[in-house]
Parts: C-alpha cells; sequence; structure tokens
C-alpha cells in the first residue's frame, strides 16, 4: 500500500516537472566511463534529441575511470554516473552509499573470443589454455571467473596472460589461445583484421559471451544517495528521460549515429555514409510511425545494415556495425529493469573472486527498479 | 662586539648554537612530514573531505601493515623494482653511449635529434601500449618503458657535461701527447661526472614513472597493478600505501645516486 502511494506521488510530482516545461533547466553532469564512443549513443541522442530538456535537465557528459565515477557519485560531487553493477556491489561493501535505478545494458557485454581452428565445443577444454584478459580487475576479469565457474574450472586450471587493453593484436599474434573482450567490439575488429590477412593464421573467431551462460547485472544508472533521500522525483525524471533516449537510439541507430558524431571525433563520417544514414533515419522514422513491435524493429536494424553494406565501404561502416551489435545488448521487453537473480549471481561471482571476503555485501539497497518502474511503466 | 672581546665561556656556545643549528636543519624534513600527517589527521578527523577520497593516516597505517604482514607489498614492490633497476641499466647505458658519441660528433646531433626529440616529446603513456604489443606482456616491455623514460635526462646531462670540458685542458692534454681513453679517464669524464650524476638522479625518479606506466598499461603483478587492483576494490588506504611506497623507491635511489655523487666527487670539493 505505502508502495502504491509513493508510487503515485512519485508519478504525480513527474507529471508536474514535465508539464512545467517554461521551468529553467537544472544542470546536471553524468559521468561515463571510457572515453566519446559510439557506445554512449543513447546520451548523445538524450541530449541532440532533447529528451534530458524535456524532463528539465541540461546535461553534460564527462568521462572518467569507473571507480572514480562512483566514488564522485558516492560523495555527491556529482548526481548521476554510469558503472556496471560488480562496481556497485563492491563499492557499497567499502562503505560507498550508491543506488543502482536503471540497468542500461541488459546483458553483460563480456565474452570469450577464440580463433574458430581451436574448436571449442565445451569451456571445460580451456584447461590448460592461454587466456588473455585486461588485468584481474574489472568486467573482463569477473567475466572471466563466471565462465570457468560455469565450466567447473578455476584459475589455476588456465594460464591468465595480463594483457591490458590489447586482445585483437596479441590474440592475433597468437600470444595467447583466447582473450576476454567486449562482446560488440573486439570480436568485430578481429574478424576484419582476419578478412585483410593482418590476424596471424587466425580466419575466423568463435565468440562465448558471459551472458549465454550467465545472466550478471550489468552497466547501469547510479544515483547519489542523498538525492534519492531529498528529491526523489529527479531520480526519476532522469531515468525517464534516459530510458526515452535508449529508446530512440535502440529504434533508430541511423539516427543515434548522427547524433554521435557531434561528440566522437573519431567516427567515420565521410559526406556519402552521413547522406545514407540521414536516408536511413527518415525510412526508419516512417516505418516506426506503424508503432512495429520490438521483433519488428530488430528485423529492421538488420535491414538497414544489409542495405548501408551495398552502399557503404565496410571498414567506414565498422562503428555503425559496434553500435548495432549494442543495442542487441541494451534491448530488452522492459528498459532498465534489473532482477535480484543477476546481482546475486554477480555477487557470488565476486565472492568467488575473493574481493568480498567474508561479508558478500547487502542487496537490498543496492539497486531499485522504482524510479525505471515509475518514470513510465 | 668583536670577536676578540668574546669571553672564554662564548666559544662553546657558538658550536653549540651551530651543532643545534645542524641539528634542527636535518630534522626539519621530518618535522614537515609530521606536519602534513597531523594536518591530514585533523582533514579527515573533522570530516573535512569525505573519507571516501581521503581516508584517515590511521586506516593508510592499518593497511600497510596488512599489506607488510601478507607479502603483497613486497612482493609488487620487488616486481616494480626489478623493472625499474634494468631498466635504468639499459636506458642510462645507452644514453650514455649516445649523448658522448653526439658530444663528440656534432653531425650525429643533427642525425638523431629529430628521432630522440620526438620520441621525448610523445607521453609515453600513448605509445606504452604499442611497447606491450611490441615487446610482449611480461617484464620485457616495462623494463623497455623505463629505459625509454631514463634515457634521455642521461642522454641530455651526458652531452652538456662532456660538451663542458674545458678545451684547454684537452689541448693541454693533447700536447702531452695522451691517448683519447687518457683523455676521456683522467679529463672527459672527471669534468662531466658532476653533469652526468645529476642526470642519473633525475633518471632514477623518472625510473618509477616507467615502470608503473608500464604496469598500468598491461601486466600481473608490480605497485601499478596493485594501484588498480586496489582502486577497483575501493580500497583507498591500500591506494595510498602503494602511492607512498613508489614515493619511498623513488626517494631511496634519489639518495643512494645522491650518496654515490658525495663519495665520487669527493676529490672535487676537496680541491674547491
Amino acid at each position: 500500500m505505502l508502495n502504491l502511494i509513493r508510487i503515485i506521488a512519485l508519478f504525480a510530482l513527474l507529471s508536474a516537472a514535465i508539464s512545467s516545461a517554461q521551468a529553467p533547466l537544472v544542470e546536471e553532469r553524468i559521468l561515463l566511463t571510457f572515453v566519446p564512443n559510439v557506445q554512449f549513443a543513447p546520451f548523445y541522442v538524450g541530449i541532440e534529441e532533447g529528451f534530458f530538456a524535456d524532463a528539465g535537465f541540461d546535461v553534460t557528459l564527462e568521462h572518467l575511470q569507473e571507480p572514480e565515477v562512483l566514488d564522485l557519485v558516492a560523495v555527491g560531487q556529482a548526481n548521476f554516473g554510469i558503472v556496471s553493477g560488480e562496481q556497485v556491489i563492491l563499492a557499497r561493501s567499502r562503505g560507498r552509499d550508491v543506488t543502482y535505478i536503471f540497468e542500461w545494458f541488459q546483458q553483460y557485454p563480456v565474452a570469450l573470443v577464440h580463433s574458430d581452428a581451436l574448436e571449442l565445443s565445451d569451456l571445460e577444454q580451456l584447461r590448460g589454455l592461454k587466456v588473455g584478459i585486461p588485468g584481474r580487475f574489472g568486467a573482463s576479469y569477473s567475466g572471466l571467473t563466471t565462465l570457468l565457474s560455469s565450466a567447473g574450472l578455476t584459475e589455476t586450471d588456465i594460464e591468465i596472460k595480463e594483457i591490458g587493453f590489447n586482445a585483437a593484436e596479441v590474440l592475433c599474434l597468437g600470444a595467447v589461445d583466447a582473450a576476454m573482450v567486449y562482446a560488440n567490439n573486439e570480436p568485430l575488429q578481429i574478424r576484419n583484421l582476419a578478412a585483410a590477412g593482418d590476424c596471424g593464421e587466425i580466419s575466423d573467431v568463435e565468440v562465448v559471451t558471459v551472458a549465454s551462460q550467465v545472466d550478471l547485472v550489468s552497466n547501469g544508472l547510479i544515483v547519489f544517495r542523498n538525492l534519492l533521500d531529498a528529491a526523489p522525483e529527479s531520480a526519476a525524471r532522469m531515468a525517464f528521460a534516459f530510458k526515452a533516449a535508449l529508446q530512440s537510439a535502440i529504434n533508430n541507430p541511423a539516427s543515434a549515429y548522427l547524433a554521435s558524431l557531434k561528440y566522437v571525433d573519431t567516427l567515420p563520417s565521410d559526406e556519402s555514409l552521413v547522406a545514407e544514414l540521414e536516408a536511413a533515419a527518415e525510412r526508419q522514422s516512417e516505418f516506426l510511425a506503424s508503432n512495429p513491435d520490438r521483433a519488428a524493429v530488430a528485423e529492421s536494424r538488420a535491414e538497414m545494415l544489409q542495405l548501408l553494406t551495398t552502399q557503404i565501404d565496410a571498414g567506414v561502416l565498422t562503428q555503425f556495425q559496434v553500435l548495432l551489435n549494442t543495442i542487441g545488448l541494451w534491448d530488452a521487453d522492459q528498459l532498465g529493469v534489473s532482477d535480484l537473480a543477476s546481482w546475486e549471481a554477480m555477487r557470488d561471482t565476486l565472492g568467488l573472486m575473493g574481493f568480498l571476503g567474508d561479508d558478500l555485501g547487502d542487496l537490498s539497497d543496492a539497486f531499485s527498479n522504482e524510479y525505471v518502474l515509475d518514470s513510465g511503466e | 662586539m668583536a670577536e676578540s672581546d668574546l669571553t672564554p665561556f662564548a666559544q662553546p656556545e657558538k658550536s653549540r648554537a651551530i651543532a643545534h643549528g645542524a641539528i634542527l636543519r636535518r630534522l626539519s624534513p621530518l618535522a614537515t612530514v609530521l606536519v602534513l600527517i597531523l594536518i591530514w589527521h585533523w582533514i579527515t578527523d573533522w570530516r573535512l573531505v569525505s573519507r571516501i577520497l581521503i581516508p584517515p593516516p590511521a586506516d593508510v597505517l592499518d593497511s600497510l601493515a596488512a599489506a607488510l604482514a601478507d607479502g603483497t607489498l613486497a612482493k609488487h614492490s620487488t616486481t616494480t623494482l626489478g623493472e625499474m633497476m634494468w631498466g635504468l641499466l639499459f636506458g642510462v647505458s645507452i644514453g650514455l653511449a649516445i649523448g658522448y658519441a653526439i658530444a663528440k660528433a656534432p653531425l650525429l646531433e643533427y642525425i638523431l635529434s629529430p628521432i630522440i626529440v620526438a620520441f621525448q616529446s610523445t607521453p609515453i603513456v600513448a605509445y606504452a601500449p604499442l611497447l606491450i604489443i611490441i615487446f610482449g606482456t611480461g617484464p620485457s616491455s616495462k623494463v623497455v618503458t623505463t629505459a625509454v623514460i631514463v634515457f634521455f635526462p642521461t642522454l641530455v646531462n651526458t652531452i652538456v657535461g662532456i660538451r663542458g670540458v674545458s678545451p684547454r685542458l684537452r689541448d693541454l692534454m693533447l700536447s702531452l701527447n695522451a691517448g683519447r681513453w687518457q683523455i676521456f679517464r683522467n679529463l672527459e669524464l672527471p669534468s662531466a661526472l658532476p653533469v652526468i650524476l645529476a642526470g642519473l638522479k633525475t633518471s632514477t625518479t623518472l625510473a618509477v614513472i616507467g615502470a608503473v606506466v608500464g604496469e598500468f598499461v598491461g601486466s600481473g603483478s608490480g605497485l601499478g597493478v596493485l594501484v588498480i587492483s586496489a582502486r577497483s576494490q575501493y580500497d583507498t588506504p591500500l591506494v595510498y600505501v602503494t602511492v607512498f611506497t613508489m614515493t619511498a623507491i623513488a626517494l631511496s635511489l634519489y639518495s643512494l645516486v645522491a650518496l654515490l655523487e658525495w663519495r665520487v666527487l669527493l676529490w672535487q670539493r676537496r680541491s674547491a
């Protein structure tokens, strides 16, 4: 009952906030990881297509390392940030009070990649092989631990090589048998290298995603605890705006790519590519007007790529393909919602890695679906 | 009051004052550190800054004790020290050899300087990933990053040192039929040594940066790895312990070279 009252109150506040479009925009920094990249397209769409402004925010984006994002949100130097779920569990176990309110990546983005010549029919066959990871930290390490655990293996059964973020080169040079990578990006790059004959003896690769074995909570939006206490409607409006921007990027990747051009200097932006993408974006908008279901939209994305492939050089299209692959990791029936089982699986993985010690952490305050459900379901 | 007017008791008092002054000077760095620790303690005690960002000194001490007890700090420090030493050995040796060659043959400077300056002006963190790919993921790539970073100060100081040798003394030695080796051993090396050792002092402090940058890019052990690992587990006190360890290593090596300088240049001070 209390929950229902809270939802109604929040929804009323949210409606009031959205209707007062004339109110001055509130400046908000959203802290992101990595560097400007097409994989952050929903944020660029959110700014360029006015989703954040409609929710009352003047958003600026900043890129930092993941622990710095989390700490700055934990101490309130920024209200919002994007980090992975594992960081939330680890950080909370060390006294950082942040709450995860929106699961952006519905599938854990990390995967194991290996030459198809290796013919791994079972992960158990990894025993004795050299596996490259950036280092013993972060999502790749968690992903590897989960994969090994799902096959009844431990770290001691394989030879781990710390290779930094150089998986493509190191795998092609043959220094490792397999490597942990981001499923949406590196396999594509390795395949391109292999197709050009620049990947040693590798002609193609196989990809085993962590998500195919275990559902682990992944990247999402975190909020400063005091903001949730003092102004929950603000968090709900941000979740609502991000959800709308994310849905827009999922529905119209051509438009999302075009929005990203302003933010990602290294994105290919040839005149012919931009012209074709503009045409594709327009066609997609017309298609979306017919209210297609999720499967039909997914099919339309595949058709979009197919058509563009006949018009644009494959090398120029790589980043667009990365965006499409990433959309596959975002798309879900219920955007933004994470479930307890995926949090528990992640907590267990961190326990296996020995990062949490005896205290495996309390998940009850780590995440909430309240704000994403309030914001539009 | 004139010096001759001093009572017989004034002289020991003056000596005591000088001795006290010397002791105070020696203790002043320690006092500075203690004051800084006190300020740090107050900042965290009064919660002027979140303990998430700056942990109390007591927490850092506890973390240091734990890292020493379980061998973590020793293991990672040994790795970094090893990489630094090999990097210093290669980088300084190559810097000395090329520096000497350039000082003696200015044409070489025109040929090599574009490459050397290009390497030096590019932040090592930008091309360190390439060194990992080229030299492998093992310690050799960290030794190379260290060697690259310590090479330049050695090179420049060697050139300056050798070129600073008095031409009149060189002419004198030549007039006495001294050979190349004799000129090098008895004139060039002693004359250039103060400048070369000054370069070595800079190199030793830079060596920590080279090794840690290499470890940041990809490694299984070392203080750079320990920082990333502690940071990714939100163990801020351990991050502080690791950073202080890096500082301690750099200061120790710097002091060793300063000691070496003091010993080697004893003759110079005596003649002065």
